[in-house]
């Protein structure tokens, strides 16, 4: 009971020092307190009631001033100080809490997206692979290679400590139907011993499983720890159990230890399959003896003495001789040198689409804060000039300018604290948000953003540093305050000094939004250019079937060895095209051995007749192999000659469509048709002597229509009859299907019609418009966030403007009204109250547009049909942020006009 | 009894002359001290208890008190002030002055001492 009423006039002591600006020393509120105590005591000893003991202890509490009290420049009386300055802080920012909201919001987006953007990029560029020493690894840079050309390195066991390859795919776990894909990696035998990751349950594979079409154990598998939780809820008894891949049997052998998600950073992994288990799946179109389907990526781990440059030495030396066991007499075969470069943060493509990208938008995320902190500065600074009295009254009760220095520093600590805390929740969300946009149904992205020390550490910074950038001009101001002001009217002074503070910031913030506003202009130009392009067929009404015939007319169940043999698939596809072109949905259908902009390519040299031999990658086409009403489901435009009919089959003459980018490329313009193209032949170890293909007729030329990527220019591309395709056909095909409805309206019907042909296909549906939107996923994302965090720049520099503007009209009423008192016109007032502004916002747009001009070098690659320094998207900025601006300084300068001279002047008499 | 003006602002110099003279005794405790004056000057004389404080720690600070918390069984901790041999002699100093003064009203405007 004591000890509680002690505790509670010391708080009451606290409370009323703080009111007066005194500290007490916890001594000397020890030391009242008890003194309080014993008036309490006393009094109710003396028989009065419990409530007027109390009343007379607060009696003589109220009666104090603690003035002197805490004046003691005494060692026991030490300013306790921070504890102090916070609980002020909070409470100076719950006495306006209208500022602090729009204050500790804009702080909360701003450090937010810091916090988001910096934690992609911490996971996509900065952060180490989870495994042993990554800094020892390397990967073999250039894209991708095939299985020979890996063999070779393999089997130079010389070359490093250890290498792997792996290739990551989608894999179909459903036995038939609609598919389950799950994401897969196959893999060397050396894969997790490489990188030294331990399945934390059974075993990883190694070599001996890495044989062709098993190890001693049958094809096994490796998963992750995420999919043994998802798809096994974490069960013990997972080790021995039987995965259906693509309908083949693995034997689950392990699980690796959470957080691990392979050697791409980007993507994860559910299954790991040994790479020598890919004929089980691919049958006779395996790829592993194929010279021209590249497709692995190789990592390497250097011994311990081995330095990167050693290591790309020996691996050159060794190229001449993989590139003769590999494709002999073949002098263009791999024909750059092996590069080698450090993968200490793991292989990813999705760094190389993303890196810059990611490093424009941290930027402008960055200007963002900046022009906030000006913002809030500003808010901070007027009301620092509201309490400029309060502040001279403390200085002449003996507070040092630090101390006072010292309080505002800690209400803006407070304030980006506060916007920190709700940052990180803004960035958890932003960051997920983020890869969720960049992931597509088939294409799924992962990034491990867990919050780890660096983007703690990041955040940290950006808190003091958004401190320090709005907390110290105010406190600078403050420090600058004279005891005597006090006495002063108003402190006119330090009024007068703010003006030329705020109009610095003013132009700070005028300048870098332009800077945002022509980035946010740029990328939203280049976002719509590509999303209303031509791209040659009409993307709506369309829908994607991809049928895969892997497991059809082979028994699920059996024996599995290499060099099956596949059966021919098209009768099968053939029949679905039938059966789905009779849906009443189904307004055209075609099928197509490559899905248009899925990012799919097959291309071949060709020679066209009576026309010049082309070099190198001038030979270069794209093709496709279609049916027939293929052109008219997509849409596409005939120019000359005929589309393919049912008479283009096996044994009819050969022929060939191509489109307008061919005719440009092999023909110089003139009319293809009549022409034939003959395809060259590569060297192919497996039939060394296959004959050289026939030529085929050109018979008709499309319109360009985009082939692979929307952003790539259209290459020349040439169609062949798919009855007519000489060589085995993939085992999937996509179905192109016109719909009268929406695309996925008649999904099921569609399901059930395949299914009624062959159960065992497997499908999957995706609109053809998302394929395109997929296509400029990062061109999308990159203009949404811009234009979002322009229009925030914008937003928040009118706010900036309004801010001063009404500022500068309630400094000068006095003098508006005597002005006006003496006739001035109110359009001269306004006038006079903009000319200051205008001045300003000229200032900050010649400089804002410098620094687009000089920034403009570092987004040039990002942007697809508009220049970087387009003259008329800076134009357009200026504009827009100078009429914002105009209206932000309108409204308070209109009030000025309406400001009645005889209130003004009896108000400064009074 | 109100005191006035002139009293007033003599009383002020004499607050550490009177605590100096109520711990020359013994060693008292703030709350003690304030009811002592009280009760001896039968409630002429009361200090609010801020400024009692305040002169308290100023005559610390001269080191003419000393303080101390002492903390006995069965009661509240407390602190203590006792006086030094540097307050004594400062104390006696000013009796004498304080004595001299009194002497030279008394013969100037008539006043008696009480």
């Amino acid at each position: 009971m004591r000890d509680r009423d002690l505790r509670e006039w010391r708080t009451l002591i606290r409370e009323r020092a703080d009111r007066e600006w005194r500290e007490l020393s916890n001594d000397v509120v020890d030391e009242l307190a008890c003194h309080l105590a014993e008036v309490h005591a006393a009094d109710v000893t003396g028989g009065a009631s419990e409530a007027d003991a109390r009343a007379r202890a607060f009696a003589v509490l109220n009666a104090a001033s603690f003035l002197e009290v805490s004046k003691r420049p005494r060692a026991r009386n030490m300013p306790t100080g921070y504890g102090h300055d916070l609980r002020f802080a909070i409470r100076q920012l719950r006495a306006s809490p209208l500022v602090s909201a729009v204050a500790i919001l804009s702080l909360a987006l701003g450090i937010g997206a810091n916090t988001a953007i910096f934690s992609l990029v911490n996971s996509l560029l900065l952060r180490p692979l989870p495994v042993e020493q990554p800094q020892q690894l390397v990967t073999l840079t250039n894209g991708s290679w095939t299985n020979p050309i890996w063999e070779q390195i393999r089997d130079r066991r010389e070359l490093f400590d250890s290498a792997f390859a792996w290739s990551g795919t989608r894999f179909n776990l459903a036995s038939g139907g609609e598919a389950e894909f799950v994401d897969g990696i196959w893999a060397s035998g050396r894969l997790f011993e490489t990188l030294g990751v331990h399945a934390i349950l059974g075993r990883t594979f190694t070599t001996d499983d890495d044989r062709r079409g098993g190890g001693p154990d049958g094809p096994v598998a490796v998963i992750s720890y995420d999919f043994w939780q998802r798809r096994f809820g974490g069960a013990a008894d997972v080790l021995g159990r039987t995965l259906n891949i693509e309908r083949s049997p693995f034997t689950v052998i392990g699980v690796t230890p959470p957080g691990f998600f392979g050697p791409e950073v980007g993507r994860t992994f559910d299954i790991a399959i040994p790479l020598g288990t890919e004929p089980i799946l691919r049958g006779r179109g395996s790829w592993l003896d194929e010279r021209s389907s590249w497709w692995l990526s190789i990592m390497a781990r250097l011994r311990p003495d081995q330095s990167l440059d050693a290591a790309n030495a020996a691996l050159r030396a060794a190229q001449p001789s993989i590139r003769d066991t590999t494709a002999p007499g073949w002098n263009n075969y791999i024909p750059e040198p092996f590069t080698l470069a450090s993968a200490a943060t793991g292989e990813s493509q999705l760094r190389r689409r993303y890196e810059r990208p990611l490093i424009v938008v941290l930027t402008i995320v960055a200007l963002v804060l900046v022009i906030a902190c000006a913002n809030i500065a500003n808010l901070l600074l007027a009301r620092t000039t509201a309490r400029h009295h309060e502040f001279s009254v403390r200085r002449a009760l003996g507070a040092s300018r630090w101390r006072l220095a010292r309080q505002l520093v800690a209400e803006s600590a407070v304030l980006s604290t506060a916007g920190a805390v709700a940052g990180v929740v803004v960035a958890r969300w932003g960051s997920q948000f983020l890869v969720q946009q960049i992931s597509t149904r088939t294409d799924r992205v992962f990034l491990d953003l867990s919050l780890d020390a660096r983007v703690l550490a990041f955040t940290i910074g950006v808190t003091i540093a958004t401190t320090l950038l709005f907390g110290v001009v105010p406190a600078l101001r403050v420090a600058a305050s004279e005891p005597m002001d006090a006495i002063k009217e108003h402190g006119r002074s330090l009024a007068a000094r703010r003006g030329g503070l705020s109009g610095s910031l003013v132009v700070a913030q005028v300048a870098l939004s332009l800077v945002l506003v022509v980035a946010a202009m740029l990328f939203v130009r280049t976002f719509t250019s590509l999303a209303n392009l031509d791209l040659g067929f009409n993307r709506d009404g369309v829908l994607v079937v991809k049928v895969n015939a892997e497991r059809t007319e082979r028994p699920p169940s059996a024996a599995v060895s290499t060099g099956i043999e596949r059966v021919d698939q098209r009768p099968v596809f053939g029949r679905v095209l039938e059966r789905v072109r009779m849906l009443p949905g189904v307004v055209e259908a075609g099928l197509s051995t490559i899905t248009p902009v899925s990012g799919q390519g097959w291309n071949t040299f060709v020679d066209v007749s009576n026309t010049p031999r082309l070099d190198g990658r001038q030979a270069l086409t794209f093709r496709n192999a279609i049916t027939p009403r293929w052109f008219a489901a997509l849409g596409m435009h005939l120019v000359a000659g005929r589309t393919f009919t049912d008479a283009d089959r096996k044994g009819a003459p050969l022929v060939v469509i191509v489109n307008q980018a061919f005719v440009r490329r092999f023909l110089n313009g003139q009319d293809p048709i009549g022409h034939t193209v003959q395809r060259r032949v590569i060297f192919n170890r497996n039939r060394p002597d296959a004959p050289l293909p026939a030529p085929r007729d050109i018979v008709g030329v499309m319109a360009d229509a985009v082939y692979s990527n929307v952003r790539e220019p259209i290459p020349p591309t040439m169609f062949e009859p798919l009855a007519q395709r000489e060589e085995s056909l993939g085992a999937e095909m996509a179905l192109i299907i016109r719909t009268a409805g929406p695309p996925m309206t008649d999904v099921r019907s569609i399901a059930s019609a395949i299914r009624d042909v062959d159960a065992d296909l497997a499908i999957t549906f995706r609109p053809l418009a998302d394929y395109v939107n997929a296509s400029v996923a990062r061109e999308r994302i990159v203009a949404m966030l811009a234009g979002f965090f322009g229009g925030l720049a914008l937003l928040l520099a009118s706010l900036g403007l309004f801010g001063l503007t009404s500022y500068t009209v309630e400094r000068r009423r006095a003098e508006i009204g005597i002005r006006m008192a003496l006739g001035a016109a109110p359009r001269g007032v306004v006038g006079l109250v903009l000319s200051g502004i205008v001045t300003l916002v000229a200032i900050g747009v010649i400089v804002g547009a410098s620094l687009s001009l000089w920034a403009s070098r570092f987004v040039g690659a990002l942007l697809y049909q508009v220049e970087a320094r387009d003259p008329v998207t800076l134009i357009t900025a200026a504009a827009t942020l100078t009429a914002i601006a105009a209206i932000a300084a309108a409204v308070p300068a209109y009030h000025a006009s309406r400001i009645d001279p005889a209130t003004v002047l009896r108000e400064s008499q009074a | 009894m109100e005191f006035g003006g002139a009293i007033r602002e003599a009383k002020k110099g004499t607050a550490e002359l009177v605590v100096l003279a109520f711990l020359e005794d013994e060693p008292r405790h703030g709350y003690e001290l304030t009811q002592l004056i009280e009760a001896r000057s039968g409630g002429a004389l009361t200090f609010n208890f801020a400024s009692l404080y305040a002169t308290l720690y100023k005559l610390e600070e001269r080191k003419w008190i000393q303080g101390r918390w002492v903390e006995k069984p069965g009661q509240r901790r407390r602190r203590y002030y006792k006086i030094t041999a540097e307050g004594r002699s400062v104390l006696a100093a000013q009796r004498k002055e304080w004595g001299q003064f009194f002497e030279l009203i008394r013969d100037l405007a008539g006043v008696e001492h009480a």
